[in-house]
């Protein structure tokens, strides 16, 4: 199976408060790119994920495959879902190359 | 980055006292004249409950010893269970091959084991304990025997400051991966005993900047450093998620009985886990408050380092000025 799945290494939550916020922001036509929702902890180090990244994430649980992860972002952000699933092909790929994410 | 809170709904971790209770008298415990009820394991349950609630993904025992507590097990087989990431800090005395097993099979993630010496009779006079380093080293033994990783924690302290690579040395020998060189603090019987066991700021520059130097020259082992007062060094380049003390940003400490208080170093309480709402904590408490937004006061106080470390360890200014807002009294600038 190629289905994203997040590394056991990684600890994780997500930010909710600040979630809740970012979303504000976005409803307010603010730019929330840069803004982390979610954090993953690796090694002492911390690195985040913006509110795209933060809900990709969330569901890499190994079962979800890219379609279905670009189906439910497309879903949340009431986009086709065409528009999403290079961006989510993408992200995938990039934490997989980081060890983030492996293979389900 | 901006304010703590303002990312952060949660600390990362809680360092944990069950008990203040101890089998050893160390020269530089902050906790061995401490008192307080400790709490039932139903009640420690519902702690983990809480913790688990708010999300903190980190939870360290410490003390006290933990393993004189019999139910450790226990609690540590509940935590781990709900997903808690759990590890200990342990004198290694009652860590045999039986007690390791029984940590990995209930979930512990590691368990780190203070030894101050490579030399034994150095150790066991600094801990008041005869055999205390050939228990500790028996202890990380029996952790690589039975897979549990094992990390190692030395104060350092005027005994062992020009000694350090031998502790390294040691830590290699027995199949750790990470040391902690602990900075030396001012606490409990730290402070009654500080004159004979603490560095001059000089010699504490002269430490970091050696000590820096072999970990940069180290790749089969971990060193790390937890004083905020080394971030005024320019041979420093880690990026810490926060800058200054960690305490009351990334970690606060439970007392036995479910007081919080910002670190352990530092007995002031901000709250109970179990009375109160802890985002109100958390959020509200002025205490933290103060402390994550730290003035610059006497020599910081128009100091270049101030940004970096935020006037060093907020333990060490408090525990000789009472005053968080003091420069740590290790600051050699």
């Amino acid at each position: 199976m190629n289905n994203p799945l997040r590394s056991p290494d990684i600890v994780w939550r997500v930010e909710k408060r600040r979630q809740a916020e970012v979303l504000k922001a976005l409803e307010a036509g603010e730019d929330v790119d840069d803004s982390g929702t979610v954090i993953l902890l690796q090694s002492g180090m911390m690195h985040q994920l913006n509110l795209v990244g933060g809900l990709i994430w969330q569901q890499c649980d190994g079962q979800q495959t890219l379609a279905a992860i670009a189906a439910e972002l497309a879903r949340e952000f009431s986009v086709e879902q065409e528009e999403v699933e290079s961006d989510v092909d993408e992200f995938v790929t990039d934490l997989k190359e980081r060890g983030w994410l492996i293979n389900g | 980055m901006a304010e703590v809170t303002e990312m952060f709904s949660a600390p990362l971790t809680f360092n944990w006292t069950l008990s203040y209770r101890c089998n050893f008298v160390c020269e530089h415990c902050y906790s061995r004249d401490e008192e307080c009820p400790e709490l039932a394991i139903q009640d420690i349950k519902r702690v983990v409950d809480i913790l688990v609630e708010q999300q903190v993904p980190f939870i360290n025992f410490g003390g006290g010893e933990p393993l004189i507590r019999k139910d450790l097990y226990e609690v540590a087989e509940y935590a781990s269970k709900r997903g808690l990431n759990v590890s200990m800090n342990t004198n290694g005395w009652l860590l045999d091959e039986v007690a390791a097993q029984r940590l990995k099979d209930v979930g512990f993630k590691s368990v780190g084991i203070s030894i101050d010496s490579s030399e034994a009779s150095v150790h066991d006079a600094f801990r008041n304990m005869p055999g205390s380093y050939e228990k500790a080293v028996r202890g990380l033994d029996a952790l690589r025997k039975v897979g549990l990783k094992s990390t190692m924690s030395s104060v350092i302290s005027r005994i062992n400051y020009q000694a350090f690579r031998e502790l390294l040395d040691l830590a290699r020998e027995h199949g750790v991966n990470q040391v902690y060189l602990h900075n030396f603090k001012c606490s409990g019987r730290g402070l009654k005993n500080r004159e004979e066991l603490d560095l001059t700021p000089a010699e504490w520059q002269a430490f970091y900047l050696e000590a820096l130097a072999v970990k940069h020259q180290t790749d089969d082992l971990t060193i790390s450093f937890d004083d905020p007062v080394i971030a005024s060094l320019p041979e420093y380049q880690e990026k810490t998620m926060v800058k200054g003390s960690s305490c009351g940003k990334l970690s606060l400490h439970l007392r036995p009985n479910g007081d919080i208080t910002p670190c352990g170093f530092i007995p002031v309480v901000v709250g109970n886990i179990l009375k109160e709402d802890f985002e109100k904590i958390w959020f509200d408490s002025p205490v933290l408050k103060a402390m994550r937004a730290k003035e610059a006061t006497g020599k910081c106080a128009g100091c270049s380092a101030f940004d970096d470390c935020q006037g060093g360890c907020t333990a060490r200014a408090f525990a000789t000025t009472g005053d968080f807002n003091q420069p740590d009294p290790h600051c050699w600038k």
